[in-house]
């Protein structure tokens, strides 16, 4: 019965229709092309932001280091396919040691507080991002780790690391299309499934009150270990889905600040906690990233600094948002919703007497 | 290869001058609103740029400039309290840095736009200059800078111990509602803290200027030193921002005996998560990070 | 009646404060225990040193015989004990029902297979303590006394064998100080064993089988609550020396 009373309202049908749009994108050939590589990435974003509010918004733990999952699942890809491994059989892997990895620096600072947290992983980021851009160099000299160097690469350093590009990239991309599209809905049915599963509840009480939590049988330490873990491996598989399909990576920009920043600001501005908001934020990141960068094109030389404008943006949003309307853009529609129903419902009550 | 080590720890004594000047920003709008204030990184990098700008554009003397850019700075943090994080100071700490962090991306933006993102550094008669003191070299830009950062903190510790809002400060530090039952003006006192709390940001961002080269994304690394420091310190005590400072610049040092130079600021980022996590409850009872006693 | 709790020596310092000097006790079966003392006697923290929320500096807590001492929080919850706040803690953005769904979920009730269905249990025991009606409401939107309940309605789904009571009745008016009294009484005849540290001497005492005295971190008087009010060194305790030689304190306490 509930279900013909879903399928009686419109937004099934809505969805179903943008799902299908979605699907007919790649053979329409919108814009050279243009459109779907921005759907590719929307998907990648949005699966990105998904992953990161799992720890940021269910569990409230705020990471400013994800980038290290992203970098983390993006290298392990690149230097297993270097080595001869197919790609596509990376991709577990790349998730799983973006998670372990979060277990182990995971474990001990998840035993701070909110900001310390948020602190300490900034550190973490910073210093995973160095230890990556030297690694070579750090162990080109150690007999027994240097055996992992081919021809005297591991992480390639500053340089990154370039893999080999397919001969039809352009049925390739369509592939990659199809992929990120199926990754992105399994990243939000396992969101829709953690934030409706006892899981989810436990995660919820922990950031709204991990004390009393704790005292009513949350065995909050392990719940907090666990989402962090599931988080990371969510990110770390889309790390390794970005080296495949750009076939190059550099620390710099996968282990980078401003990745992590990303991670922060997507879910943060869209509605943190939310299933929608991460979506809704991924999707106004990369359109507003776009039509600035793009935007800038023909002004030659200032296209640098008027590129950082969104980021400026995001700032005042991010400032905005946390000044008066905590929930973000999903928040906004709450109110909006609340305030509609107030004025229509007003005039109904008049109507009736 | 031989290694000069008491220039090495020369060096780094003065450095630990410049990162106690940079620390206790942080460590005062800690103590008194129990913030972490990420745009502190934007005040500092905001510092060298006002320093870039007064130097070398406006021809002032590189001494001269922290005269304007202190008190420039202490307006604008008090601004900045009184009209954007007073209003999440009641909300969860978690907001408050978000806030901020919103903060310092808007700060590290708009630099870009004015300065774009080239790395600048400022020369001056004095930058090349050294002299010569027990056979060590001492650069003297560096000795200039920590003088006057210890002159700095020295009046900072004078007004904190002798002055009525110094006092104000230090009790709300200690305990804010105590403090409004006495009669003083807490929301005041913030403001005052926030506004130090920046000038000595932008004075450190000035100084830094004169010896390293930097850019809009100069704030991140120094913050997170300045984190670790005032988490190695504690709170309350010039004594331990100083000895966290001078702990940070010397291990820094001595690390390039045994890992490489580009590897140094990883000295103090891992420093930063090991202390955080190890030091139960800061020095003196500094951060409550842990709900066990 | 068996001892549920036993407490052994029990010391808790922080730094150089002596919170609980070697604290010895014993919470029998079935029973409703008090426990009273001035202000910073050491009752909320021996309260926490028994659910783990602070270690014990040394001595030890036995539960059904099993030693606890060193266990987690959500570890006693699980094997029986539950606290309450002082200050309520209730879980603001969720509702009600799910607040409540929370300690069905986790707690010993669960594990126990006691508890099959959360959102039931959850409901009945809302029905139990009088909150049915405001289910579907936000925590945050609720009143202090509903909020109280909303607090022991909580720690009940967990289904525990002793319940801990922290200043319950605080903040509460007499007539909502006698509806929680009564709850409890009920919660007791249903097998509950209850331990309540209080300070509205009326409630504990009227209710209480047994009573111990805190006073500086040490224990100085157990009894029936009758032993205890007349004991003139707990009237010292409360009131000062100057009252204790005279039996008109003993008058105020028994109002």
């Amino acid at each position: 019965m509930q279900v013909q009373e879903a399928l009686r309202s419109w937004k099934p049908w809505v969805g179903l229709l943008f799902v299908l749009f979605l699907l007919w994108v790649p053979s329409s050939g919108i814009a050279g092309g243009y459109l779907q590589t921005l759907c590719f990435l929307t998907f990648l974003y949005v699966t990105l932001s998904t992953g990161w509010n799992i720890l940021g918004g269910y569990a409230g733990q705020t990471s400013f280091g994800h980038a290290t999952f992203y970098g983390l699942g993006a290298y392990t890809t690149a230097i297993l396919v270097l080595r001869g491994v197919p790609p596509l059989m990376t991709m577990p892997l790349a998730g799983l040691i973006a998670a372990l990895y979060a277990l182990l620096w995971g474990y001990p600072c998840l035993r701070l507080r909110g900001q310390y947290f948020a602190i300490a992983t900034i550190g973490v980021g910073e210093a995973t991002r160095l230890l990556m851009l030297n690694l070579d160099d750090l162990i080109k000299n150690n007999t027994w780790l240097n055996g992992f160097l081919q021809d005297g690469v591991l992480t390639g350093g500053a340089t990154g690391l370039m893999l080999p590009t397919p001969e039809n990239i352009s049925s390739y991309a369509v592939g990659f299309y199809y992929g990120a599209m199926g990754l992105m809905f399994l990243a939000l049915l396992a969101s829709w499934w953690v934030k409706n599963s006892k899981f989810g509840l436990g995660l919820f009480a922990i950031n709204m009150d991990i004390d009393a939590a704790e005292t009513i049988g949350v065995n909050t330490v392990y719940y907090k270990n666990l989402a962090l873990m599931l988080s990371a491996f969510m990110v770390g598989i889309c790390g390794s889905v970005y080296a495949q399909y750009m076939f190059y990576i550099d620390p710099q920009t996968v282990f980078g600040f401003p990745m992590s920043i990303a991670m922060v600001l997507m879910p943060t501005i869209g509605g943190i906690g939310t299933l929608a908001g991460p979506i809704l934020g991924a999707v106004v990141y990369i359109v507003v990233q776009d039509r600035i960068l793009t935007a800038n094109l023909d002004i030659g030389t200032l296209k640098l600094s008027l590129s950082s404008m969104h980021l400026l943006l995001y700032g005042g949003l991010l400032v905005l948002i946390i000044l008066f309307e905590p929930k973000g853009i999903v928040g906004l529609q709450q109110r909006l919703a609340r305030w509609w129903k107030r004025r229509t419902g007003g005039v109904m009550a008049r109507k009736t007497t | 290869m031989t290694i000069d080590i008491p220039a090495l720890l020369v060096s780094a004594m003065l450095l630990a001058g410049l990162y106690a000047t940079m620390s206790f920003g942080l460590a005062l709008i800690y103590g008194v609103m129990k913030i972490v204030n990420l745009a502190h990184a934007g005040a500092m990098m905001w510092g060298a740029y006002a320093a870039f700008f007064f130097i070398v554009h406006l021809g002032f003397s590189p001494f001269l400039a922290p005269l304007v850019i202190v008190p420039l700075f202490f307006f604008l943090g008090i601004l900045m309290q009184r009209f954007i994080v007073r209003r999440v100071m009641n909300a969860p700490p978690i907001a408050s840095l978000l806030l901020l962090f919103g903060i310092w991306l808007i700060m590290q933006n708009i630099a870009y736009l004015v300065f774009s993102g080239d790395t600048r550094a400022i020369t001056t008669l004095y930058t090349m200059m050294t002299f010569q003191m027990f056979g060590i070299a001492i650069s003297v830009n560096r000795l200039l800078v920590f003088c006057v950062g210890i002159l700095a903190l020295f009046l900072l510790q004078q007004f904190l111990g002798r002055t009525y809002m110094g006092k104000a400060i230090r009790a709300t530090a200690q305990d804010g509602d105590a403090s409004k039952l006495v009669g003083i003006n807490t929301e005041r006192v913030m403001e005052i803290a926030f506004g130090l709390g920046i000038a000595l940001a932008g004075l450190a961002g000035s100084l830094m200027a004169l010896i390293f080269a930097f850019d809009p994304d100069f704030g991140r690394s120094h913050l997170l030193k300045s984190f670790c420091i005032v988490v190695l310190g504690g709170l309350g005590s010039f004594v331990g921002v100083a000895l966290g400072a001078l702990f940070l610049a010397i291990a820094e040092a001595l690390s390039v005996l045994w890992i490489m130079p580009a590897m140094q600021d990883f000295v103090s980022f891992a420093l930063l998560v090991i202390v955080l996590i190890v030091m139960p409850g800061g020095m003196m009872g500094l951060l409550e990070k842990f709900k066990k006693s | 009646m068996g001892v549920l709790i036993q407490g052994d020596n029990v010391c808790k310092n922080f730094g150089g404060l002596r919170a609980i000097n070697k604290v010895s006790f014993e919470v029998k079966e079935g029973e409703i225990f008090g426990l009273i003392g001035p202000n910073g006697a050491g009752k909320t923290t021996l309260f926490r040193c028994i659910t783990g929320v602070y270690p014990a500096t040394s001595g030890r807590i036995l539960f059904n015989g099993k030693d606890i001492t060193r266990l987690m929080p959500h570890e006693t919850c699980v094997l029986g004990i539950t606290n309450t706040h002082q200050v309520v803690k209730p879980f603001p953005d969720m509702t009600v029902l799910d607040n409540v769904r929370v300690g069905a979920f986790f707690g010993r009730g669960w594990v126990q297979h006691e508890v099959k269905d959360a959102a039931k249990e959850a409901m009945r025991v809302l029905e139990f303590t009088g909150l049915a009606h405001r289910a579907s409401s936000l925590a945050r939107n609720l009143t202090l006394p509903d909020r109280k309940r909303l607090e022991v309605a909580r720690a009940l789904a967990t289904r525990p064998q002793v319940l801990l009571l922290d200043e319950v009745v605080a903040g509460l008016n007499p007539t909502e100080t006698d509806m929680m009294i009564a709850l409890i009484r009920q919660l007791r005849d249903n097998g509950i064993t209850i331990v309540m540290v209080e300070h509205v001497m009326r409630a504990v005492l009227g209710v209480s089988d047994r009573v111990m005295v805190l006073s500086f971190g040490e224990k100085i008087a157990e009894g029936t609550p009758k032993e205890v009010y007349t004991n003139p060194e707990v009237i010292e305790a409360y009131l000062g020396k100057s009252y204790a030689a005279g039996g008109a304190a003993s008058q105020q306490i028994n109002a």
